[in-house]
């Protein structure tokens, strides 16, 4: 049976170049559908990663009660201070908490004429909005990935900041040594940043006085991260502070907090990206059965001999879904490899749902995801097939050699 | 699976119809085709079936090749009541019994003629060194060894109908059923394939059924059928050939 339908098979394949065109638009629909799966999938799971890679196990995320992100928190210097005092902060040897406070604002940039008396080439980028974070020295403590690729860290008390190299990378006029305008303002860029490729790639950051008076927020921040003891008690933690009337805030470990804003950024790419591909699959499995159809019905009187000679219909329907799966396969190659080649790695950009502002992260097209891809394609190749090979193992042999 | 038998062959296949039936429906139609119709062909027979379109003698090939089943009634072929076959052990016996013939040849275009004559062979166990001497063999038998790697496209009528032929003798089938093998074909061409079906006949013991319209083939024949005039003869008359003809079939006359 089987060596039956790899006969019929061979015969199949050697037979297509005779449907060309149709045989070319089924494939060409099946690799759009697994490209735009492949791509829903890498943006996906870029994100989970960019996301994933940011935030420390023991470092404890704190924000005003009811924020759900930091731009939309609001802490005091006293706040800062009382949850600095509990016993449950690491403290460094000379005894002081360490502790945090970050401002975090969404900066944006206007398109302002350049100054033609300065001697520095202003970047003037319209309608982006970048996230300027506002750091102390203390911040460098809850980044261990951190590192200066270029240029230097910026100056206490002026408008010079760092960039990360994820907005570097995308952005290739923003390089060390230039000002931009950004909300009205001049910052000089003193240097770029790597983070393990984490969120915080994606963020300009200054220091937060400067940026505190540039914003005119005074002395308040918006998050603030405490190193924790390893035994601490989160539950324990909440309650006490719960129960101090002079507090009124949330408190999440970072990693938790990143790893919540990629499941919602995931969700909503999901949401958008897999209907539009099970649309197009629909599309793509319509395109396969006709295909299918008109190639078993070009062939009647073909089945209808070989049928004559003695091959059964179970190895003539498995000759017609395996030239299905031939052009699942090519198709599915066809929308992977490309996307893959071209797509691996390739930074995109979004607009964080929390933040509001420009989030890079980088599209990661692994194994797993090309194996899901491809599975999808054979899937519509296998539907695309299935019914033209009932058809084709249910033709009347009588007929189709009358109509001959 | 021997290469082409060439004594005549010794296992008996005579084909026997009895009161067959055959009905299908068009629309809200019941058509009848055959109403108790009984026929006897011995083995090694060359008949010819002749008659008036619509009157189903292509019916009668695809009972006796197993393609289509009587509504009611017997197909007896070698003592085996292919009627009452199922589909599988149907395909299966086709491709060892049975070898087609057709107007239109059939033959496919991707393959060259020798792919084409080794088609039936990919049924069989034969290896593939083997299935190419079979198939060489087959295409010598009707003259289209220096041929065997040109594609149909590339053949005349003639030749391609050779081909078809060589395809349904390389299993080495008994019987041979041929619809209108020369319907396409001009006089002298169609002369040469009736002559190579004779030869079949008679070198090679094949039985050989064949639906023309052409009484000048129908002279190759041993006997010829005028179904009109046949099925005239009644259930009756047609009924009392059966078991006369089983009788003699038996006595191997």
């Amino acid at each position: 049976m089987i060596k039956q339908a790899i006969a019929l098979s061979w015969i199949n394949f050697k037979s297509f170049p005779h449907r060309l065109v149709a045989s070319a638009i089924s494939i060409l629909s099946i690799a759009c559908v697994a490209a735009v799966m492949l791509g829903v999938l890498a943006l996906s799971s870029g994100m989970v990663k960019t996301m994933e890679r940011t935030g420390l196990d023991n470092t404890l995320l704190v924000m005003r009660a009811g924020a759900v992100s930091e731009l939309q928190s609001v802490m005091f210097p006293m706040e800062v201070k009382l949850l600095s005092n509990n016993d449950q902060v690491l403290r460094d040897k000379n005894g002081q908490a360490i502790v945090s406070a970050e401002m975090f604002v969404n900066a944006e940039y206007k398109k302002s004429p350049v100054n033609a008396q300065s001697n520095t080439e202003h970047v003037t980028l319209d309608g982006e909005s970048l996230s300027l974070r506002g750091i102390s020295q203390n911040t460098y403590l809850f980044r261990p990935h951190f590192k200066l690729i270029a240029g230097e860290k910026f100056a206490t008390g002026l408008r010079q900041l760092i960039i990360g190299q994820a907005i570097a990378r995308r952005m290739p006029e923003l390089v060390v040594g230039k000002t931009i305008n950004l909300g009205g303002s001049q910052w000089f860029i003193s240097g770029v940043f790597s983070d393990n490729n984490s969120v915080f790639e994606s963020e300009l950051w200054a220091d937060i006085g400067t940026v505190q008076s540039d914003y005119r927020r005074g002395s308040s921040v918006q998050s603030v991260r405490l190193a924790l003891k390893n035994n601490t008690d989160l539950t324990k933690l909440a309650q006490e502070w719960q129960a101090d009337p002079r507090l009124n805030v949330r408190l999440i470990l970072e990693k938790v907090f990143f790893a919540e804003q990629a499941q919602n950024l995931t969700r909503l790419i999901r949401w958008i990206g897999l209907p539009i591909a099970i649309i197009m699959a629909l599309g793509a499995i319509v395109a396969a059965l006709n295909t299918m159809y008109a190639a078993i019905a070009s062939r009647s009187k073909e089945i209808a001999t070989h049928k004559a000679i003695g091959f059964t219909p179970f190895a003539i329907s498995m000759s017609i879904m395996s030239e299905a799966l031939l052009l699942a396969i090519v198709g599915g190659l066809l929308g992977v490899i490309p996307l893959y080649l071209v797509f691996d790695g390739w930074t995109a950009a979004t607009q964080n749902a929390n933040s509001l502002s420009q989030m890079m992260f980088n599209f990661d097209i692994s194994l797993t995801l090309i194996a899901q891809a491809m599975t999808l394609s054979i899937v519509i190749g296998l539907l695309g097939g299935i019914l033209p090979a009932i058809k084709a193992m249910r033709m009347p042999v009588t007929v189709a050699l009358r109509d001959s | 699976m021997s290469t082409l038998s060439v004594a005549p062959a010794k296992k008996l296949n005579n084909i026997i119809l009895q009161d067959i039936n055959k009905s299908y429906s068009k629309g809200d139609n019941n058509v009848v085709v055959h109403d108790k119709f009984n026929l006897a062909i011995k083995s090694g027979d060359f008949v010819a079936i002749m008659g008036p379109s619509g009157l189903g003698k292509s019916t009668l090939l695809h009972l006796m090749g197993g393609l289509d089943r009587p509504t009611s009634g017997h197909v007896e072929i070698g003592g085996q009541r292919i009627d009452e076959l199922s589909e599988s052990k149907l395909t299966r016996w086709r491709a060892d019994n049975i070898g087609f013939i057709f107007q239109s040849h059939h033959l496919l275009p991707v393959l060259s003629a020798q792919g084409n004559v080794e088609l039936p062979l990919s049924l069989t166990p034969l290896n593939k060194k083997q299935r190419q001497q079979h198939a060489a063999n087959a295409l010598a038998l009707v003259g289209m060894a220096d041929r065997a790697h040109h594609f149909p496209k590339e053949l005349s009528g003639g030749q391609e109908q050779r081909v078809a032929i060589a395809r349904a003798i390389v299993s080495d089938p008994q019987i041979l059923l041929c619809d209108e093998p020369t319907g396409n074909l001009d006089r002298k061409t169609a002369d040469e394939i009736l002559a190579l079906l004779k030869k079949l006949n008679n070198d090679f013991g094949k039985t050989i059924v064949m639906v023309t319209h052409d009484l000048k083939a129908a002279e190759y024949a041993s006997r010829v059928i005028n179904l009109e005039e046949y099925i005239a003869l009644g259930v009756e008359a047609q009924g009392a050939q059966i078991p006369q003809e089983q009788q003699s079939i038996l006595v191997g006359e």
